[in-house]
Formats: C-alpha cells, structure tokens, sequence
C-alpha cells in the first residue's frame, strides 16, 4: 500500500474517533450543566479542545456547543474534523468501502448545510448532538460490515485506537483536574459520574459496581477493563493486534514497534491499583501519553519514512 | 393523463439543427419513447427528477470544492435529465470518422517526432510545427509501446444546421469527462426507470474495462503495476481520477508518491517501494518533470522522461501529443488523412482561417460580426471572441493583441450548434449542445464508446458548452 494513503486510512480514522469522543463530551456535559452548572461548567471543555481559543469565553451553553461545532477557527471542531476526515476518505476512495465513503460524505454534507446552525439553537441540542453522533455510529457500522479484513482494514483500526487512548487520557485528566479543587466527597463522585458518562461506560459500571462510586473502581474500569471497549488495556490490545496483522502480512516493520506496544500493554495490565495511587494517577496518564506519543511517532518514522 | 404544457415554450432556435424536433410539429423517430415518457409525466415529477439528480450527484461525492472565505463549497457540473438521443445508423459514421481521424493523428505525432516526412513533404509548414508550444523537443527519436501515443482521445464534435457532424477539437492529451458519461449514465437508471432496455440504449459500462485492457497490453510484463497519476484533490477534475482509479482498481498516485531510482520509476508503499510499469497521468505535459519542463512543478516526478526514453515505463498518453490537437495543426487534419491513409475524410472539418496568413486575416477582419476568433493553444472556451457578441472596443482590443501575433490565432464562422431540449425551471427549452465521444487505442486498434458526453450551453442563447463556463452535460443515448 502507498504510504501516503496507509497515513490517510489512520488519519480518516482518527478524526472519526475524535469527532465521536468530542460530541459525547459535549453531550454529556450539556446534561450535566443544566442540573449543576458551577460543577460543570465549560471553559475546561473549550480550554482543553479550542487550542487557539483563548478569545472565547462565555459560559452560554448553546454558544458553546456552536463553538465547538461549527466554528471554522477551532481546529477542533466538529465542522473542521469531519472535513479533515473527508479529505482523507476522499482520496483513499479506492481502499475503503463505497459504504463507507457515502457515510461520510452525507456527514459532510448535512454538516455544511446553511440551515443546521440554526436547528441547534431552536430544537433540542440533545437530539441535536444526537443526530451528529448517529453519523458516526452509522460509519462505524458500515465498516464494520462493509469494509474488506486486510492493510487498509488494520491501518484504519491503528488511527481508531490511537486516538481512543488519546481521549480516555485527556478526558481523565480533564476531570482530575476538577476533582482536585474540591475536598468533598459527594462532588468528587459527581465528577467521577461524569467521566464515565464522557467516556461511555457508564451503565458497564452499573453492572459491575452498583450505584457506589468508587474512585478506585471506576479507574480499575477506565483503564484496567478486558472487556470495557473504551478502556486503555482494551484499545491498547487492539492496537497491539492490527498493528501484529499489519507485520503478518508484510505492511508494516517490527523494529521496536513490537516492544514498545507489549510494554504498554504489560504496564498497564500489571500496575496495581495502589501503585497507580501512589505515583498519582496523572503521572501515570502523563506515562501513557507519552508512550502512545512514542508509538505513534514510531509508526510514522518506521512505515511512512518514505513520505515526502 | 397527457400534459403538454412542457413543450409549450419549446420554440426553435431559427437556422439551427434540433436533436428532437424536425420542424414545429413533426418529431424524429428516435426521440418517441423519451417524448412519450416526457409527456406523461406532470411538471413537478419532471422537477422532483431533476432534484432527485442533484442530490445524487452531491451524496455520491460527484463534485468539485470551490475554497472562498476558508469555505468550502461543494458544487456539482449541472446535469440536464433529458438524454441526448443519437440514431445507430448516425454513431456508425461518427465512430469510423473519428477512428480514422485518430489513425492519421497518431501516425502524424509519430512522424514528427521521427522523420517528418509531412513536412519535407511540404504538407505542413515547418514552422508552424516548431513554433506549436506543445511540440515537445524532447520527445524526438523517442520509441513508444507499438507506436501509440494517442491512447485516451475525446474528439469534439458538432452537428451543424446541415445535420452534419464535424469535428471541433481533437483533445489528445488529457480529455477529461469521460467520468460524467458513466456517472450521467447512472443517473438515467435512476430517473427514467426502465426507460433505457425498452430503448435498447447502448451501454457504456465496459469503459473502465477497457481502459484498463489497453493500459495492460503497454507493458510486458504479466502483471504489470498500472496507476493513475493525479495532481491532487484540489483538482477539478480529481472525481475523476478516483472513480477510474476505483472502477479499474488501480493505485492513484499523486507526484510525491513516486521517484526515479536506476533508471525505473517506484512508488513509495508501506513494504519499501514498488516498480511502476505504466501510468496514466492526468497532468500535463508542462508538469510531468521539473527537470525537463516546468522546474517548479511539485505535481510531477523527477527524471522520468529520462525512464521513459529508456522504455522502462509506459506514460498515457505520450508526452507531446499536443502538437496534433493545436488549432493551428487542426487546419491540417484532413490533408494528414490523405497524406497517411490515402483515404477522404469522413467527418469534416470546420473552415478554419489562419491569420498569420494576410488574405485570410484581412476575410476574417472583414466579416468579423460572423467569426470567433481563438487562441491556437488555448482551451476550456477562455480567451475567445465571439464576433456577434463582442461590441467595437471589444473587438479592437481583441484585434491589437492578435497583430503582435497572428500565428497565435485562428478564426471561424460562428457556428449554428444543434439544439437539443433541455428541462429548464420544469419547462422544455432548446439549448445548444455538442458531443464528445470517448476513443481508447491500443493494439488492437480503436474502440469508441457508443455515446460519450453531451456538453449543454445552458444560458439561452449562449454557444460555450465549457464547464468552467455556465456548461452542463447530458446523458447520450445511442439507440437501434
């Protein structure tokens, strides 16, 4: 495969995964700010997703999330990722399902339309959010069914778990943050609520926890989890396993890639709880960050070193 | 159930060939099925059709990004629903007239970049050849695959009031459309369903088949690596480029995916770099190699004329074709028809005045009001003037730039350009169309697809069918 288009296929994917994560925070903070918005307020939200962002600052829910969705000079928003990803899927045509490419083009299409603003600020923002993550579900589904096993395939899953990690971190980090300036332990559950709300795996912890919000757990589950897909050692495990099907069929090098993956996978699959207490939990995503950065890079250096 | 009110403003255009109508009242016989269809179906059905086309062409990605303010806009070429219909026994003359036409053009590009026995021959001027901007000194005594250059033509043809087809413009270098032949085609099954088998509508779909066939056959090897380079996604064009891409499941690169390395040319994948054997690139020549021809050029790969002179990959079409599609050249055609084939020319010419000769220019300036004028290298309908349009300073203007060169234009009668109706706000209304079939050689000879694209002037009364310039195109059916 051309090397320009393997960085393609994981960017497509990266930016789907992203614009999926950033809509359920948006989502879910939405709900949260009506109920108790001195917790949830959204200057971090802004803060941490608007990188150039530092002119805007209101506290307006609906601006916010028109901001976040449709302003052209946010490089992250949704308006700006879903282009970014149709870029990408655009000149990957022949590589990725006709399916999938439709979906994503219709995304684009109804992203662009002159008339949606105006739907977010005179209907439901929930049902509006909604219908922005509808289209990804619907890409994911397609790919799903209709995309061929094989290098485009893994390249596709490489971005999808990156960038799933990428976001779980921030995410956490995110709300450790707020859980910091507060002693209380009913906000700080509040806090912990929510990050599971973000990330998706909220009703996973019911069955597994009850209604007890235990700070302990709820990490265990974030990152810890086999079977929870938004968790660190499950996207970890399956970025190790597209990565491995990649090498398997001659697309990718080993070099280190291999090592720095088992590692990971190992660390956090082995770290105990308390020792996660003891070196702090934001040491310990800072370490994640920076290994998935090493990995990532890795894959650059090593498969695409003949870009450019 | 029958409602007329479509036709009711279908007036003819005076002195002009209609594709539909023999005269006010009387239809042509191979429009019966279409007119019988339009006539049954109510103006808003006809409306939803046309809305129904839009929004296929925009879901389908069948568009083009036009950036302003940090926006993109997406647009799609307008597409006119009502099919252009053309008889079997009319296509079979257009197919041998462009099959022969193509035959005499190649042995031409072939002789002038070998021995130019046309010019010692005193046929065509010397001159004329070397000052064509798109002779390519670069390509003399250079042996290409079984002697083909033209690979990939899209003849322009018009039918006139004489309902006679000539020839406007042989594009032999990068013709583009073909995709919108396909795409339109789809779009009929969709809109006029069932419509096409009761017609017997002679398909387009091998096309990519094709194509892909006479790619193959310029390589020996077995299974050769064919791809086809694009200049990128801001290309209005670049639609097409992924769909042949996709259609013939073949690589689309782009000039930075590619390098010359012991004399071949690689491209850049994922397990290390990959010989190429043939390319179908849809970039000039000017941007092919910034080492022989636009040093600037990012669009392109380094040294690989130098691979293609070695025979070490196919390029389609060969560099330098454009010396035989110039409008100065184009004069020439059917005397390169006798001179090479010993044969009359099938499909005409139209009279081409050249106005670096003084009688000819002194004709032109005298019937000004009558003749468009064009730029020799010029395409995509820029830099024309159009004589009844055009006002006194327009004119004048327009004169004083062709005196510094009148070598650089030519001149014809303002041509009468058949008619064809077209569905306009739900009304049937007359617009001018032309036709370009799509040719494919190789080495087993020429083959045409049944039909091509019909090009629409949209604006009434307007002659210039070009895309970039209020243009839209039809689907063409071409019927027993």
């Amino acid at each position: 495969m051309l090397s320009r288009v393997a960085n393609n296929l994981i960017w497509l994917d990266r930016y789907m995964e992203r614009g999926y994560g950033i809509l359920s925070l948006l989502k879910v903070n939405y709900y949260a700010n009506q109920d108790s918005p001195e917790l949830f307020s959204w200057t971090p939200i802004i803060h941490n997703y608007d990188v150039d962002g530092t002119n805007f600052s209101t506290e307006d829910a609906i601006e916010c999330i028109q901001h976040m969705v449709f302003n052209t000079n946010n490089s992250n928003s949704i308006l700006n990722i879903i282009t970014k990803a149709r870029e990408n899927a655009r000149s990957v045509q022949e590589h990725i399902s006709r399916e999938m490419w439709l979906s994503i083009n219709d995304y684009y299409l109804f992203l662009i339309d002159k008339n949606l603003p105006k739907k977010l600020k005179e209907e439901d923002p929930l049902e509006f959010l909604d219908n922005l993550k509808f289209f990804h579900l619907n890409y994911y589904a397609n790919m799903e069914i209709t995309q061929g096993r094989g290098p485009s395939y893994y390249f596709l899953n490489v971005g999808r778990y990156l960038e799933r990690v990428i976001l779980i971190s921030e995410f956490t980090a995110l709300k450790l943050m707020e859980i910091s300036k507060t002693t209380d332990k009913l906000e700080q559950s509040f806090y912990w609520k929510n990050l599971l709300l973000s990330i998706g795996g909220y009703r996973h912890y019911l069955k597994t926890h009850k209604s007890s919000f235990e700070q302990e757990n709820i990490i265990t589950m974030i990152f810890q989890d086999e079977l929870f897909p938004k968790s660190v050692y499950y996207c970890i495990n399956k970025l190790n396993k597209h990565i491995n099907s990649l090498i398997l069929s001659n697309e990718l090098e080993k070099n280190n890639l291999e090592f720095l993956l088992g590692k990971l996978e190992s660390t956090i699959k082995y770290t105990t709880i308390e020792s996660i207490n003891n070196q702090g939990l934001d040491n310990f995503i800072k370490d994640i960050k920076e290994d998935i950065k090493n990995i990532s890079l890795t894959v650059n250096t090593v498969y695409f070193s003949q870009v450019n | 159930m029958k409602d007329q009110k479509q036709f009711s403003s279908y007036d003819l255009v005076a002195n002009t060939w209609d594709e539909m109508y023999k005269n006010s009242t009387e239809i042509r016989t191979h429009y019966d099925i279409i007119n019988t269809y339009l006539k049954s179906v109510s103006k808003e059905k006809l409306d939803k059709k046309e809305e129904l086309s839009k929004q296929l062409f925009m879901s389908q990605g069948v568009t083009f990004t036009v950036y302003s303010d940090n926006e993109g806009i997406e647009k799609i070429f307008p597409f006119d629903i009502v099919p252009r219909v053309i008889l079997a026994s009319e296509w079979d003359k257009i197919d041998k007239g462009i099959k022969q036409r193509l035959k005499a053009l190649n042995l031409f590009i072939k002789d002038i970049y070998h021995d130019q026995f046309i010019i010692k021959d005193g046929i065509i001027p010397a001159k004329l050849i070397f000052d064509c901007p798109n002779y390519l000194r670069e390509m003399m005594g250079v042996n290409v695959p079984h002697d083909i250059y033209v690979h990939i033509a899209g003849v322009d043809l018009i039918r006139n009031n004489d309902g006679e087809f000539y020839v406007l413009e042989d594009n032999l270098r990068t013709p583009s459309g073909v995709s919108y032949m396909l795409e339109n085609r789809e779009i009929s099954k969709r809109i006029f369903p069932g419509i096409l088998p009761k017609n017997n509508v002679r398909s387009v779909a091998n096309y990519p088949d094709l194509l892909y066939k006479k790619l193959k056959e310029l390589s020996d090897q077995n299974d050769p690596n064919i791809v086809l380079l694009t200049p990128g996604i801001y290309n209005s064009a670049y639609y097409e480029h992924t769909t042949l891409a996709r259609l013939m499941g073949i690589e689309l690169v782009e000039g930075r995916d590619l390098l010359v390395k012991d004399h071949h040319v690689y491209m850049k994948t994922t397990n290390g770099l990959k010989r190429v054997d043939v390319i179908y690139r849809r970039v000039d020549d000017e941007f092919l190699d910034p080492l022989e021809f636009n040093a600037s050029s990012t669009l392109g790969v380094a040294g690989i004329m130098a691979v293609y002179r070695k025979g070490n990959v196919a390029i389609v079409n060969a560099p330098g074709t454009g010396v035989a599609d110039d409008k100065a050249i184009y004069v020439y055609v059917p005397a390169m028809i006798k001179y090479y084939l010993n044969e009359e020319p099938l499909l005409k010419n139209i009279e081409t005045y050249q106005l670096a000769n003084p009688e000819e220019y002194k004709y032109v300036k005298d019937n000004i009001k009558t003749m468009v004028i064009k730029k020799t290298d010029g395409s995509g309908g820029y830099g024309m003037l159009m004589g009844h349009e055009a006002d006194d300073e327009e004119i004048k203007d327009y004169l004083n730039t062709v005196d510094k060169n009148p070598a650089g234009f030519i001149a014809q009668p303002i041509l009468r350009l058949s008619t064809a109706p077209c569905s306009i706000d739900g009304q049937l209304t007359p617009r001018c169309v032309d036709l370009r079939p799509f040719a494919l050689n190789g080495v087993d000879g020429v083959d045409i697809t049944p039909g091509g694209l019909t090009r629409v002037a949209l604006k009434k009364g307007s002659l210039v069918v070009n895309s970039s310039q209020g243009g839209g195109s039809k689907d063409t059916w071409v019927i027993e």
